[in-house]
């Protein structure tokens, strides 16, 4: 994604390297680097996430916030009448890499925009999304996340994915109340309140279901996940592979137009998928258990970004 | 502390960390240095950094900045453009530098003026992206000017870059070194550090020929392995804001010896790490 031009020297080291299962930093092809993980701090969104995938506190680094809407329902937004919806958008920031400066990261916001409608706006997601419908054919949630990348340090989609789940199992939503009320004319309507209250809040319905992503990177005959800026500059090929809880495959994204990938190697790398996932569910776990326990700690003053910055 | 307006002593003009605005002195007797600015006839720093004071010269120096070259500098640098007669080099500073095609070396060490025929095929001795060693000749207002005459200057192969803060890499006599643990480093002025294969010194004159070449060697796993290490340490000395020389380096390498090459960077080991090559630096000063 970043456009980093190595030498034919750098280009074959680190080719080699992964054919032999050894990369430049000395981790395997499966290896991953650390994740650190912050919840609600954005106190204005009904959830919100910081990820940042890197060793020694510099990596790549994603802001995810949600925000709830209600929205009348009309037979044009192409929402079924008895369900809500989830509406993705990816920023790169400027900030973030010199080709995202003007419209250079247009091309890859759209690329991702569409693979986190993929993995999230559907039943794959495993969200409950039929209980973001307040009434059918009047109105539903409209669920907004917008992401924010705000540094690039390889492999942006799987921490994408990461900060996604995370802002979503913090999202927090209003009750509604729904009434019938007869109108004039005696017939019953029916009618709702959203009740404003930050302590009478609820979860998504079904957030625990939700997939995690593990993307692949080809560089020569083999594949490692989680690159670095050099390794992703050398890959022709990257293929994002979602997997739910329950070890199924609920979306796959190709991305990188140098090559494709041979089917045998693909039949691994959906078998790598699962045994990644396994082990990125239990890490996720941890990690957002333990971001919980410091959003509860600072509850009267939400985390702000520079703490973010201190983990070592 | 004195109020930022009316300072006074010498101590206190010196080692004393600023931020882009604030006053230094209102001393009519100081003289405004690098990363500073007047106002009103006080001296105000326009970078965050830490006070200097030469006799009457004040400066700052920052703590983040980029390379600003001096002749005689080792560097290490990335071609990013092929113009006619010369190429572009990224060295980490606020310009390109530029390298003549007059200023480097043909292949086998011939010593002759270069022609069209030599211009024409200037791809073949250096192409977007590749790596030179090269030392600074000239330091002009329009960026650096490089030269590669020499046999151990040239195009870098068998390793990776770790790329560091310039202000982290001394200036010394040497900037190529053999580690003992099997792996070269070009420690580059301008933060650009190249861990490579050790290549014996008596083959690289028998290698004239090879001075331009974009082959490898063959790399076994265990010298894989060091140079990672030794890359890792780097990244890991740079994060721990200390100077880079072969020394540091080594002392870092070898308390790194009991943990795994991928750990190094993962917070747990990092953070013991950092402990005890801080203190084995501290020992030695």
């Amino acid at each position: 994604m970043a456009s980093l031009t190595l030498s034919p020297a750098e280009h074959d080291f680190i080719t080699r390297g992964v054919e032999s299962g050894f990369r430049s930093d000395g981790r395997g092809s499966l290896d991953r680097r650390e994740v650190t993980l912050r919840i609600g701090m954005i106190s204005q969104a009904n959830g919100s996430a910081r990820c940042r995938v890197g060793n020694l506190g510099v990596g790549t680094d994603i802001l995810v916030g949600i925000k709830a809407e209600v929205n009348p329902w009309s037979p044009s937004d192409g929402v079924p009448e008895n369900s809500g919806t989830i509406v993705c958008n990816v920023d790169c920031s400027p900030s973030a890499a010199q080709e995202f400066e003007g419209r250079g990261g247009e091309e890859l916001n759209v690329e991702l925009t569409q693979l986190l409608d993929r993995i999230f706006n559907g039943p794959q997601s495993g969200i409950d999304l039929e209980k973001l419908c307040i009434i059918p054919k009047q109105a539903y949630w409209i669920l907004h996340v917008d992401v924010l990348v705000l540094d690039v340090k390889g492999g942006i989609v799987d921490a994408l994915v990461w900060a996604t789940r995370a802002a979503l199992m913090s999202t927090r939503l209003p009750r509604v109340v729904v009434e019938s009320i007869p109108d004039e004319n005696g017939v019953m309507q029916a009618e709702f309140d959203v009740v404003d209250d930050p302590e009478d809040m609820t979860e998504l319905v079904g957030v625990e279901n939700m997939p995690i992503a593990v993307t692949f990177f080809q560089i020569g005959r083999r594949f490692v996940v989680d690159p670095s800026e050099q390794e992703e500059a050398v890959s022709q090929a990257r293929m994002t592979v979602a997997v739910s809880p329950g070890m199924d495959i609920c979306a796959m994204q190709k991305g990188g137009v140098l090559r494709g990938f041979s089917p045998a190697l693909l039949a691994e790398i959906m078998q790598s998928a699962q045994t990644v996932a396994s082990e990125e569910f239990e890490r996720f776990k941890n990690l957002y258990s333990e971001a919980r326990s410091q959003t509860l700690d600072q509850m009267d003053e939400p985390s702000t970004g520079s703490t973010f910055l201190v983990p070592f | 502390m004195q109020a930022d307006n009316d300072f006074a002593t010498d101590a206190e003009l010196s080692s004393r960390i600023v931020t882009p605005g604030s006053a230094i002195t209102s001393d009519p007797m100081y003289m405004r240095g690098h990363g500073t600015f007047t106002e009103n006839d006080t001296i105000y720093s326009s970078v965050s950094g830490v006070v200097e004071r030469i006799n009457k010269l004040v400066s700052v120096r920052s703590l983040k900045q980029r390379y600003s070259g001096e002749v005689g500098d080792i560097v290490v640098g990335r071609i990013t453009e092929v113009g006619s007669k010369r190429w572009r080099v990224d060295v980490n500073s606020r310009q390109d530098g530029v390298l003549m095609l007059s200023s480097i070396n043909l292949p086998g060490g011939i010593l002759r003026r270069k022609s069209e025929s030599d211009e024409l095929q200037m791809r073949t001795f250096f192409a977007e992206g590749d790596l030179v060693f090269a030392e600074v000749q000239l330091n002009t207002p329009a960026g650096l000017s490089l030269h590669t005459r020499s046999i151990q200057y040239g195009k870098l192969r068998n390793g990776q870059l770790v790329t560091v803060f310039p202000q982290l890499v001394p200036r010394s006599r040497n900037h190529f070194h053999s580690l003992p643990c099997g792996v070269d480093v070009v420690i580059g002025v301008n933060g650009y550090i190249w861990v490579s294969k050790q290549v014996p010194a008596s083959k690289v004159e028998e290698n004239a020929e090879l001075i331009y070449s974009d082959k490898n060697d063959s790399i076994s796993d265990h010298e894989r392995e060091a140079i990672a290490r030794v890359a890792n340490c780097i990244s890991l000395l740079n994060r721990l804001y200390v100077k880079i020389t072969d020394a540091s380096i080594m002392y870092a390498y070898e308390e790194s010896l009991h943990h795994l090459v991928k750990d190094l960077l993962t917070k747990r080991v990092a953070v013991d790490l950092a402990h005890s090559v801080k203190s084995r630096l501290a020992q030695q000063s």
